[in-house]
């Protein structure tokens, strides 16, 4: 579904990686783990066309992502980045307009549907109210899996997604992205993950 | 009547109070001496030869010369805006000069066709004066719309990809940053218009007074004048970033840092 095809990446004239294949099948659930700082993120923003790599090819869907194919890719794609970088604006508006946007218009979450994810990430109806800004990076972290849940895209990127969850939530989240038939790639130093079945170790070297 | 003239010497003596200048900001240690010293200078040079090249624009007064003389005045204050807002001048000259050429022309010559009513609409008189104060306002205001629209940008580029990976367009990602800096842009603008009169006497009707003209018929000028120099302000500063949008991004939606200097 997703496949690295010898990538080279040079930032600001270094090297960070070179010679990196990768491929990831549908419905794998994948943990890239490696020391801070190698490039790891960089390969989610790789996908995103968000970082321009030197040389290689990313495919998607056997088709190569280039300026002609970015936007169709990007729809199949969620991204959920270490800061969880929402504009600054109250919770309610920010998720109005997430599901304003043109790919994501008919998949208004019913009420229901989001009250009980909501509940499931420890998320009450008061979050709605603030200010992004305001929010602990915990809440903002909670904020971004249930947007990733609601948009529910074919392909979930997460970096460090359990980072500042406690212990009891932690659990949760992984059992649910490990029980859903998505493609997920997890960019995590958090044990736990570790620990669930069916998921696939890449040791970046 | 005219304005009485001043002499020579006279206006020398107004120099006299730079020494006091230069001596408090020595002594804060501004660093400031040798700028103040060289804008003053600069000041005077170029203002002096305005003098002397407006005597003979006005006098021949032909329209293409007028014309021409305005696209240089356009061209240099759309290399300044640039080289102010830290934006790559070869890039974006084309767009920033065509967002004040437009609004400018089209204000300009519609104060002169049916506001004032010259016969002559290229009227160097008018003409040449007029586009001076809309000119010098909308640079202004272009720096601040640019600057604070690619400052703003750079400093949160992650959040603005991040609106673009949950599914926004380029311009549905970009809005914020546009509706912010076009705000700040003409906020200088809406206080002094709101403030005139009782805050400050503005400079143009000033010198009608001065130059022998009844008060009201200053005031209705410079009711022309603000009002010309809001919209062209507003129209600019708007098509500036829309144009340089169209430059700033590549086909990834990604901001081209080379157009930051």
């Amino acid at each position: 579904m997703i496949r690295y095809d010898d990538i080279h990446l040079d930032y600001a004239g270094k090297n960070i990686f070179s010679g990196f294949s990768l491929e990831v099948s549908e419905n794998e659930k994948l943990l890239i783990s490696g020391p801070s700082g190698c490039g790891k993120t960089s390969l989610f923003k790789i996908l995103l066309g968000f970082t321009r790599i030197s040389s290689g090819r990313v495919l998607y869907n056997d088709r190569e992502v280039n300026a002609r194919t970015i936007r169709a890719v990007r729809r199949n794609l969620f991204y959920l980045s270490q800061d969880i970088d929402f504009r600054n604006a109250p919770v309610n508006a920010v998720l109005d307009e997430v599901f304003s946007y043109e790919p994501n218009r008919g998949l208004v979450p019913m009420p229901a549907h989001r009250e009980h994810l909501m509940k499931m990430l420890d998320l009450g109806d008061d979050i709605l109210r603030q200010d992004m800004q305001k929010l602990s990076g915990g809440e903002r972290q909670r904020l971004g899996l249930l947007v990733c849940f609601l948009l529910n895209r074919p392909v979930w990127l997460l970096d460090e997604p359990t980072s500042s969850l406690d212990k009891k939530l932690r659990r949760k989240v992984v059992d649910y992205v490990m029980a859903t038939g998505k493609t997920v790639l997890i960019v995590s130093h958090d044990d736990i993950w570790r620990k669930a079945d069916n998921l696939k170790i890449v040791r970046w070297s | 009547m005219g304005a009485h003239d001043i002499e020579p010497v006279s206006l020398a003596l107004l120099f006299l109070f730079l020494i006091p200048v230069l001596w408090v900001s020595g002594r804060f240690r501004l660093a400031l001496n040798r700028t103040i010293l060289w804008s003053t200078l600069r000041m005077t040079l170029q203002l002096s030869l305005v003098g002397l090249y407006l005597k003979y624009l006005f006098k021949f007064n032909l329209a293409w010369v007028n014309g021409l003389y305005i696209l240089i005045m356009i061209a240099v204050a759309s290399y300044t805006v640039l080289k102010s807002s830290r934006l790559k001048i070869s890039k974006l000259f084309g767009p920033v000069f065509l967002s004040i050429l437009l609004p400018v022309a089209t204000i300009l010559l519609f104060i002169n066709a049916f506001v004032v009513r010259i016969d002559y609409l290229f009227d160097a008189k008018y003409m040449i004066p007029i586009c001076g104060m809309l000119l010098g306002n909308s640079m202004r205001n272009n720096i601040i719309g640019l600057s604070n629209f690619y400052s703003g940008l750079k400093e949160s580029e992650k959040t603005y990809q991040y609106t673009i990976a949950l599914g926004a367009t380029r311009m549905q990602a970009l809005a914020p940053y546009f509706q912010a800096s076009i705000v700040a842009a003409i906020n200088p603008i809406l206080a002094s218009m709101a403030t005139i009169g009782i805050v400050s006497l503005p400079g143009m009707m000033t010198g009608q007074i001065l130059g022998g003209s009844i008060p009201m018929v200053a005031i209705k000028y410079q009711i022309v004048i603000m009002l010309g120099i809001f919209y062209t302000q507003f129209f600019s500063v708007c098509l500036s970033l829309l144009l340089s949008i169209r430059q700033g991004f590549d086909k990834f939606d990604v901001l081209r840092k080379e157009l930051l200097v």
